[in-house]
């Protein structure tokens, strides 16, 4: 059985309000698809913190949100500076602003599959997956 | 569903509320806030402690079901800020799928205490001086009750760090760990 056309929304960020509204969104998104209401709410976590990440550093990018029979994925992308560190970003605890410096590290941990890609100058785009058990 | 409908159902601060209560200061945190507003609430919630003198804020989270970093340091930083202007911040009505998270996340909260509602946020702030609340969880270097009684512990609090709030919790908690 091929897979059913996934449903995507898209969610344009330019300020903190659209980062509100797209985890708004992604919350009922998530527990539309079935998911537990804990794992809806870190999928909406990780929308905040990746919207944030592009309001902060970017200033303007897009969160897609797309559906699947079996999973979740969210997409952050964004034409900015991109992330020096990629690695140092992983391991947590490092910040250049008003955070706890847990933005990507703990987003990580939130989701099943986690990819950054980075260019400096060019732009960032963060793919994170979760899927339904 | 239009863009406009969800801006509608957004909860934000226009509908958060600070009451007083006894020596408590009552605070519905919303659960839409933009990092304005959160910076906002923290500025209503210290002048409301001057204000009305309480040594006690009960931060209300029943309403919110997503907390990020900002939200977690929104906590974190109004607990240090209320410390210190000899008021203490407890925070109540965490949701068990928030808590979760939050703990995935890697947040952590010292010095933040937490109750289960608002009747153990009242029954808290009535038995003694703050700084003296969950003394039974408190080892011995704040047993003494309130931060004032022991001008040396502020002292020695200061050389490791600057905010009081954050070295004596993380001192008690750890003591508490290692049994001593």
């Amino acid at each position: 059985m091929g897979e059913e056309q996934p449903v995507q929304r898209r969610f344009a960020i330019k300020s903190i309000v659209d980062v509100v509204r797209a985890r708004r969104s992604g919350l009922g998104i998530a527990l539309e698809m079935g998911f537990h209401q804990a794992e809806a709410n870190k999928i909406a976590v990780v929308i905040s913190e990746l919207g944030r990440n592009i309001e902060l550093y970017a200033g303007e990018g897009l969160v897609t949100v797309t559906k699947y029979d079996d999973r979740i994925e969210i997409v952050a992308e964004d034409q900015g500076p991109g992330i020096p560190d990629v690695e140092r970003v992983m391991a947590g605890g490092y910040t250049t602003s008003q955070g706890m410096g847990l933005g990507v590290s703990g987003s990580k941990r939130l989701m099943d599959e986690f990819d950054i890609h980075s260019i400096i100058g060019q732009g960032t785009t963060i793919k994170a997956v979760k899927w339904l058990r | 569903m239009g863009v406009s409908d969800e801006m509608d159902a957004l909860d934000t601060l226009g509908t958060s509320t600070i009451q007083k209560l006894e020596n408590l200061l009552l605070v519905a945190v919303p659960r839409d806030l933009t990092d304005r507003d959160v910076l906002r609430l923290r500025r209503q919630v210290l002048t409301a402690i001057r204000q009305h003198r309480s040594r006690w804020v009960l931060l209300d989270f029943s309403r919110v079901d997503i907390c990020d970093s900002f939200f977690g340091r929104f906590i974190q930083s109004t607990a240090k800020m209320a410390d210190l202007m000899g008021a203490e911040v407890v925070v109540a009505g965490l949701q068990d799928a928030v808590v979760e998270t939050m703990v995935d996340l890697g947040m952590t909260l010292p010095g933040v205490h937490a109750v289960l509602d608002l009747d153990d946020a009242l029954a808290l702030s009535r038995t003694g001086s703050r700084g003296s609340a969950g003394v039974e969880e408190q080892g011995p270097s704040r047993s003494t009750g309130s931060s004032w009684d022991g001008g040396s512990e502020w002292l020695d609090h200061d050389s490791d760090k600057t905010m009081g709030v954050d070295t004596s919790y993380t001192h008690t908690f750890s003591s508490s760990l290692t049994g001593k």
